[in-house]
């Protein structure tokens, strides 16, 4: 077995400018490229920004971003192909394997990476495995980000940067712990060790049949759900005003569409934000076309057929009240996927328990982090930790010394940009 | 804190007779004539009666009076381990077990009068047999294949046209279950509809035609079969309309197929084993030994076991692991014939062992429909978030 570990290195070009990540939200701020939009030229070194300048995806402060170090792995330092390919290889090793592309899944790629430059690492995802940047998802429309620039990289471009086999449009279907298997659509894995970071999906609600209404957890859904609004404004409904809906639909409503914000509870973002900031943003909100209703219960969803050229939904609530919408957007909350877990035999606990200090799950060689754990009964489904969780997990699978993950309070930022809020 | 559920430990057979009965069977009269059914294409009907006579033909059925609210269920458990004693020692007869069931179910669930009662009595029996014309339908609604047969609205019933490849366990006074498509009346565009019936071989348009030979399982009486102005009636319908009612038995049809998969397997472990005294010490430097080959097909088997209380399932998690399972047995399949081709070495080898015949066996086990790639399609559609359109 070679020792030469390739010590991350840092990209020739990023030598003269240094990079920056916002701890709430991943934005990578660029000294090279500055953001223009918020005034800082390209060359803007991070110490010469102004203090109150926020971050343009999230808002938070300066305070909160810290220093970046992209991983750029010397090719002839592993011995896998890069990327692409389909094929699992079946019965060869295929090393540390995780589950899931989104930002758990990269980012305990790019960890692992960073500190083995030989370890074979397969990720396996149902999606294409692009790179981005979900908080883009709720501001998306507002700024006029194009759906093709929503990407940062493909994941293809990626896999190939990391020297991972990237199984993309491959489904994890089954874990047989005893001999170290993942079964999947494309073939069964043998691995060493096993990384779980399927995250959480929207949450499936009886009332809201799957074929009329949009469940938005990622950009593949996204991207589905962009593409069907016309470019004539649209009557939409955003059923749950929490973090995600709120911000939907602050977002839809500066896009030009109409929004019936719905929620079981009397006011939005009724379980973060205090009574007096609700009454804000309702008045921050006044100005848009967002007509907000609260204490109703949906009790089901049905197609409506107005005219040859306009199939609509509508809405009934269990007091009766109807709505006639475009389209419907389900945002009442997330669920932990259990199917992996299961055939597994994790314990589980309102996600994949985890020890609290080394997120190591119930089951030897096989880890999770992201939105798909628990620590002690609580789930995480913020951006900060993750970076975090996979520098501890890949330290602790490598047998290295790390400091224990621990769970900090993180800014919480509102991206309802008519009045943001930091809780 | 809760440890989601894992599959128990296996059970005992609930009918540990019948499996004993089924391996008398299948270990003296069934081993004689594998080799002839495999190569010389004789066709093992008197073990397929004989297995019916003893009651391995109906476990899964369920059991008393047909039509009233005392049956008892089927048990498929029982089913899969019986067709899998059956398949360890000779494939062909192990697919010919499941076309012969796969029937009886059709029979069973079709709801027609014509169809059960005694005549699905002489059915479950062996006394007469019948087989499944189903690949092509059900390629067609994973949207792999079109329909090869097409029926014609005609007063009283239906007419059908077509061929279909290959049909396998019929005979002249055999009868089998197929799809057709319905051509919409008169050019109104009507939503597409099918009709499953049962065709009897010796019925007038039906015609047998030599199909090429295969690779192994010469033995399975396959023809392809031309139907032409065949007439079905209301007697012979099974299904109308046909996607409901493939939706209601699809697990069942595809859980009970899985009893080759683990047959082949298990035969195939067995073999490594006769060999393990004189080639032991050779064996030792190969992958996939008898040990870990049978710790995975036991494992499997339990999960089987759990699947099979609830044939009729439909769930979308449940079918996942349907499909899955039944993967699994054909991947298992492929690698412990192969293993067992590398343990036995040359004299596994020979034309007339069943080693080199048990790897034949095993690929027909991973094509045959559902083969390994159509069942990852569909477990990877069945995974895929639904949207509105």
């Amino acid at each position: 077995m070679t020792t030469a570990v390739a010590s991350p290195k840092v990209d020739p070009a990023s030598l003269a400018w240094a990079l920056y990540i916002c701890r709430a939200c991943g934005l990578i701020y660029d000294e090279g490229k500055g953001d223009e939009d918020s005034g800082l030229a390209p060359g803007t070194r991070f110490a010469d920004i102004p203090d109150d300048w926020a971050c343009p995806l999230c808002g938070v402060t300066k305070n909160d971003f810290e220093p970046y170090v992209a991983v750029v792995v010397e090719k002839n330092a592993r011995r896998v192909t890069p990327g692409g390919s389909r094929r699992t290889g079946s019965r060869h090793d295929a090393g540390t394997v995780i589950v899931g592309a989104g930002r758990a899944g990269w980012q305990m790629a790019e960890a692992l990476r960073a500190r083995d430059g030989d370890m074979r690492i397969t990720l396996v995802t149902s999606c294409n495995g692009d790179v981005y940047d979900k908080p883009l998802l709720s501001v998306a429309m507002a700024r006029g980000i194009a759906l093709e620039k929503l990407p940062r990289e493909t994941g293809h471009a990626a896999a190939a940067r990391l020297g991972v086999k990237l199984l993309a449009h491959t489904q994890a279907v089954r874990i047989t712990p005893s001999i170290r298997q993942l079964r999947t659509s494309r073939g069964t894995l043998r691995y060493q060790h096993l990384v779980l970071a399927h995250g959480a999906e929207a949450r499936a609600l009886p009332q809201f049949p799957a074929s009329l209404c949009w469940r938005i957890n990622h950009l593949q859904a996204y991207a589905k759900f962009r593409s069907a609004l016309d470019s004539t404004p649209q009557r939409i409904a955003v059923v749950g005003a929490g973090l995600i809906g709120s911000e939907l639909a602050n977002d839809l409503a500066l896009a030009g569409h109409h929004i019936t914000l719905l929620d079981v509870a009397a006011r939005p973002l009724a379980a973060c934000l205090s009574e007096a900031q609700s009454a804000q943003l309702l008045e921050a909100w006044g100005n848009l076309a967002i007509d907000f209703v609260g204490g109703v219960q949906v009790s089901r969803v049905e197609p409506r057929v107005t005219d040859a050229a306009r199939s609509g939904k509508q809405i009934t609530t269990a007091c009766g009240r109807v709505f006639d919408v475009d389209h419907v957007v389900l945002a009442a909350g997330l669920q932990t996927p259990n199917r992996l877990a299961r055939s597994a035999g994790l314990h589980w606990n309102n996600g994949i328990d985890v020890q609290a200090g080394t997120l190591a799950t119930s089951v030897p060689g096989i880890h999770a982090l992201g939105d798909c754990i628990a620590i002690g009964g609580q789930v995480s489904r913020y951006i900060e930790p993750i970076g975090r969780q996979a520098q501890t997990l890949a330290a602790g699978i490598l047998g290295q010394a790390t400091a224990a993950f621990e769970q900090t309070q993180v800014p919480l930022r509102v991206k309802t940009s008519s009045l943001p809020f930091t809780v | 804190m809760e440890v989601l559920e894992r599959p128990a430990a296996m059970p005992l057979p609930t009918d540990a007779s019948l499996i004993q009965a089924v391996r008398a069977l299948v270990d003296g009269p069934l081993a004689e004539l594998a080799s002839d059914i495999d190569r010389r294409g004789v066709y093992p009907k008197s073990i397929l009666q004989r297995l019916g006579e003893i009651g391995a033909l109906k476990a899964h059925m369920a059991r008393g009076n047909h039509g009233n609210n005392n049956e008892e269920p089927g048990d498929y458990g029982l089913a899969i381990r019986a067709m899998s004693e059956v398949s360890r020692v000779c494939g062909a007869t192990g697919f010919m077990v499941w076309c012969h069931e796969v029937c009886g179910l059709y029979m069973e669930q079709s709801g027609n009068p014509a169809l059960m009662g005694d005549v699905l009595d002489r059915h479950n029996n062996g006394q007469t047999l019948g087989a499944t014309g189903m690949s092509n339908p059900m390629k067609t609604f994973a949207g792999i294949e079109t329909f090869l047969l097409h029926a014609r609205k005609v007063e009283g019933g239906y007419v059908v046209n077509g061929t279909l490849p290959w049909v396998s366990n019929l005979g002249p006074d055999h009868y089998f279950g197929a799809v057709a498509d319905v051509e919409a009346t008169s050019g109104v565009e009507t939503s597409k509809t099918e009709i499953m019936f049962v065709v009897r071989c010796d019925a007038p348009g039906v015609e047998l035609r030599n199909c090429p030979s295969f690779s192994a399982m010469e033995g399975t009486n396959t023809w392809a079969v031309r139907l032409t102005d065949y007439f079905v009636g209301a007697d012979q319908l099974i299904a109308d309309p046909v996607r409901p009612f493939i939706g209601r038995i699809r697990a069942a049809f595809i859980l009970l197929q899985t009893g080759m998969g683990l047959g082949v397997a298990q035969g195939a472990i067995d073999s490594m084993w006769k060999v393990e005294r004189t080639l032991g010490h050779v064996n030792a430097f190969l992958e996939d030994r008898p040990d870990d080959l049978q710790a995975e097909l036991d494992d499997l088997t339990a999960r089987i076991m759990v699947l099979a209380e609830t044939p009729f399932g439909c769930d979308k998690e449940f079918l996942i692991d349907v499909l899955d399972t039944r993967a699994h047995a054909s991947e298992l399949a492929l690698r412990a014939a192969q293993s067992a081709l590398l343990h036995q070495g040359a004299r596994g080898y020979l034309m007339s062992s069943d080693v080199q015949r048990r790897v034949r066996e095993s690929h027909f086990v991973a094509i045959v429909t559902p083969a390994i790639k159509h069942l990852r399609k569909e477990i990877a559609r069945l995974s895929a978030e639904e949207q509105p359109a």
